[in-house]
């Protein structure tokens, strides 16, 4: 495979971010209900739950159902 | 009592806000429309303002009909509901993942498969380019290393992915294609081809590892 400097620094970066035990997509979409309800408590999500904050952080797809989940639940929040 | 809560009062007489267990009471009854009136009326109000930017026009039909196909996913999936968030939450992400999974499908429908042909792990677009490397303010031995670095990354990606992981990754991170068309094109699922690409990126950072190459140095090093 032929990389442009780039794409090989892109690589590079993702591959610096890997962890042994990551979760996929589906274990993602399971628990971010509650990564939502604790960010809209005012407390710490991503040390609650670290696991599905570098699984936002790798996928772009996951994110934007967390962002948009997000900012529809914030509707309901207590001023 | 005020009269918009009168007018949400359900045949079981309670009142919004429900709890977890009213909510799930409620709708297990399949006749009770207006907790489900209820739902869609909190499903509307909070993915318009979250699905604005993503909608072009008609955005208040569009989110009556994810809405409604939400409510249809939620009431048959009441069961999975584990309580460990609120209700709406969980009854939100139901809806917002069917928005988002009908936008992207809109999306990508044109595109998909052209983009997905010039994927391959030997396509075109992340070729190397002749100005990729500066030999403007770069000196030889920047430069050589530089090249060096860059046909390291190659050879171990040549010889230690396989055809399928090295297609993956091209398609996901350097052509920057959505993972649900990719794992589409691939007659796969997200979640295997998450687990395809986690695989790779372990075995590329093994490797990085073993030949004591740090990661940090060769982006300074491809950065200069």
């Amino acid at each position: 495979m032929k990389l442009s400097i780039n794409n090989v620094k892109k690589m590079l970066r993702v591959v610096q971010a890997t962890r042994d035990v990551e979760i996929n997509c589906e274990e993602c979409y399971n628990k971010i209900e509650k990564f939502v309800d604790i960010e809209l408590s005012g407390k710490s999500a991503e040390e609650a739950m670290p696991l599905v904050e570098e699984h936002l952080q790798r996928c772009s797809e996951c994110r934007e159902e967390y962002e948009v989940l997000l900012s529809a639940v914030s509707e309901f929040k207590d001023p | 009592m005020s009269k918009g809560q009168q007018n949400r009062n359900t045949d079981k007489g309670l009142t919004p806000p429900f709890t977890n267990e009213q909510w799930i009471t409620l709708l297990s009854d399949s006749t009770n429309e207006k907790a489900v009136e209820e739902l869609r009326r909190l499903l509307v109000r909070g993915l318009k303002p979250a699905l604005y930017k993503y909608v072009d026009q008609e955005l208040d039909q569009f989110v009556e009909d994810v809405a409604q196909d939400g409510i249809l996913k939620i009431l048959d999936n009441l069961e999975s509901f584990r309580g460990e968030s609120k209700f709406m939450t969980w009854a939100m992400k139901v809806a917002v993942s069917e928005g988002l999974t009908e936008l992207r499908r809109k999306r990508w429908d044109n595109v998909s498969i052209e983009a997905f042909k010039g994927s391959g792990s030997d396509g075109e677009s992340g070729e190397v380019r002749s100005n990729d490397f500066s030999t403007e303010e770069l000196s030889p031995e920047s430069s050589t290393a530089q090249k060096m670095a860059v046909a390291k990354i190659e050879q171990m990606i040549d010889e230690l992915l396989t055809e399928r992981q090295r297609t993956a990754l091209k398609a996901l991170l350097i052509e920057g294609l959505p993972s649900f068309m990719v794992a589409k094109q691939m007659n796969t699922n997200r979640n295997n081809l998450y687990k395809l690409l986690h695989d790779a990126r372990k075995k590329l950072k093994n490797e990085l590892e073993i030949q004591g190459i740090d990661p940090d140095e060769m982006l300074r090093q491809l950065s200069e």
